[in-house]
């Protein structure tokens, strides 16, 4: 099981197979020592904390930092990225797709330019559209709206998703769709019927990807995101932050929710992360 | 000095193309704008255009309310240059960030990936684990990292306490002369996963025969590193470190999260200096100037990767 542990011998020492993990796991725990420490800070109560400080087991465990926490306000920030990332990612996806596979197979002259003018976006900082950003969306009435928000996400999505979908969609045997086009499929139907179905993995790794960059997203929220109800999660728990910045234990439990979702996405589909990511280097 | 003898030779015959004349083209070359069309139209209403239009905006004084603004060349730039001391504290420590990130998450990532590469026993679980912290937001990250960093309850002096390291305790985030690195920390701890993914995926490609031949020759680890795997690494390296710095260049989340680019400005990016600038003080021409310069500097590590990206295959 371990034949490339060890270098000189070809069959390993146990002593240096359990050596090896030793070093791993302490390497382990030294790397989530934060997260141990918040999930340890959201378990107990704010005198415990203030007395034993963070990196001791609870003296009791204390599950209503949680519900008070969602009650202060988080349900609201939880609830708030729900409806913006879900909108977000499937309308996101539907229109990447579609100009990566245009860009990919649809002999277009202009191609190669289209795609250059595209991914200047996936440079580009923030702090370089935000001023006329704010003009446009005070003409258009969308400041302090999750709709306006949303649009603003769309756009931004559109380099990185158009890379990955490329990415794939270059894989894709060009016989198939010529095969398609000699049979008369026209290119929508292609397009539906066939490219977007193969290009499933494809799909779900962007998903995947776009879901929790959104979800993470801060910047935007916080300019064009004005009153309290409708800030988003890092927003709200930056801001809670600061407002009930000795309340630990509620923090940390606030905190915890807003990490719960990233990580049962990031347990059940770790090994789209991967292949997402290769796609968007080839 | 005679030139005139150039325009003897004429201009090549009129190199207009023949357009062919099928009517089936026709709609076949209108088609993929039709596919285009939606993300494109989005993308350069909130993307494109804005980038041009500030630009263009940080040539005037403007406060961003008032109807009239003041056209002033480039005088905003030469303001930032000469009169905006925290300007220069930004930009330094948008250096010193940068450097931190092409060294610190890319030779751990190299690292771990080469550790986690070979198969054995709860290789995918420790993979997860070292690159969880890349899946969760920046902001997120600050917050946990500020209680890390506490003075009294933070983890990091407490350890240092029990070591009877007393004399290295300090309030981390409030300390003008240190207050960035423990920043830059906290982020390296959230960027190690890419790197890492992208080195595991390249280390995928390297042929096995090539590390056996070369262990037949007697070639030692560390031997096996510089001459076969390091090189095959070249354009993975190259992947990693453009994305790396680009990334590096919009750093914002964490140090508003962290330090709102405090204690006395002291560490303050490009990206929050333009932030405070434009929308606490009304600077909005030193804001958008200020942008520019991220975005020049950014370009720096952009337009190798985007030809990269954009290469013939």
């Amino acid at each position: 099981m371990s034949q490339s542990l060890s270098q000189n011998a070809s069959v390993p020492g146990k002593s240096k197979v359990a050596l090896f993990y030793v070093v791993l796991i302490l390497a382990t725990l030294f790397w989530l020592a934060p997260v141990i420490t918040l999930i340890l800070t959201a378990l107990k109560d704010a005198g415990d904390f203030a007395v034993n400080g963070a990196f001791s087991l609870p003296k009791s465990i204390r599950w209503a930092n949680f519900s008070e926490a969602w009650e202060t306000g988080v349900k609201n920030y939880f609830w708030n990225s729900v409806i913006v990332t879900s909108c977000k990612v499937p309308i996101g996806i539907v229109l990447e797709s579609m100009a990566a596979f245009a860009l990919t197979h649809m002999h277009f002259k202009w191609a190669d330019r289209v795609f250059t003018y595209i991914l200047i976006g996936l440079i580009v900082p923030m702090q370089m559209t935000l001023v006329p950003l704010t003009l446009l969306m005070n003409a258009l009435n969308l400041i302090d709206t999750l709709t306006g928000l949303t649009i603003l996400y769309i756009g931004f999505g559109v380099p990185f998703g158009v890379l990955v979908m490329r990415g794939f969609f270059r894989t894709l045997p060009v016989a198939i769709i010529e095969a398609a086009r000699i049979d008369g499929c026209s290119w929508f139907r292609l397009f539906y019927r066939i490219a977007l179905p193969l290009a499933l993995p494809a799909v779900v790794s962007l998903c995947i990807l776009d879901g929790v960059a959104t979800w993470n997203e801060f910047i935007l929220a916080q300019i064009f995101l004005r009153s309290d109800e409708l800030r988003t999660l890092p927003l709200g728990l930056v801001q809670f932050s600061t407002q009930f910045s000795t309340q630990y234990d509620q923090l940390a439990a606030a905190v915890l929710i807003s990490v719960v979702p990233i990580v049962l996405v990031f347990l059940f589909f770790q090994r789209y992360f991967v292949a997402g990511m290769g796609g968007a280097v080839k | 000095m005679a030139t005139s003898s150039a325009s003897e030779k004429t201009a090549t015959p009129a190199s207009r193309t023949v357009k062919s004349g099928k009517a089936s083209d026709d709609s076949l070359r209108f088609l993929p704008w039709l596919f285009l069309a939606p993300a494109l139209a989005i993308y350069s209403v909130v993307v494109a255009y804005p980038m041009v239009y500030s630009a263009y905006l940080s040539l005037f004084r403007w406060d961003g309310v008032s109807p009239t603004k003041v056209f002033v060349g480039l005088e905003n730039y030469g303001i930032l240059l000469t009169q905006n001391d925290v300007f220069w504290i930004a930009l330094k420590n948008n250096a010193i960030w940068l450097v931190a990130a092409l060294l610190l998450p890319t030779s751990i990532g190299l690292g771990l990936a080469i550790l986690l590469n070979s198969k054995f026993r709860g290789s995918h679980i420790f993979r997860s684990v070292f690159y969880f912290p890349s899946v969760l937001s920046l902001a997120v990250v600050g917050l946990i990292w500020t209680w890390i960093y506490h003075p009294d309850l933070g983890l990091l002096n407490q350890v240092l306490n029990a070591m009877g390291l007393k004399a290295l305790t300090r309030n981390w985030l409030s300390d003008p002369n240190i207050a960035l690195y423990p920043v830059i920390i906290a982020a390296t701890w959230n960027a190690v996963g890419l790197p890492m993914l992208l080195y595991l995926a390249g280390l995928q490609t390297i042929p096995e025969e090539l590390h056996e031949a070369a262990k037949v020759e007697g070639a030692g680890p560390v031997q096996r590193f510089i001459y076969i795997t390091f090189p095959l690494l070249r354009e993975t390296t190259l992947v990693v470190l453009a994305i790396t710095a680009i990334n590096a260049l919009k750093a914002y989340d964490i140090i508003y999260a962290m330090t709102n680019g405090g204690p006395a400005n002291r560490t303050q990016l490009l990206s929050t200096w333009m932030y405070f600038l434009t929308y606490n003080y009304n600077q909005v021409g030193l804001g958008t100037a200020i942008a520019v310069v991220l975005f020049s500097l950014t370009l720096i590590f952009a337009i190798p990767y985007i030809r990269f990206m954009t290469r013939k295959t």
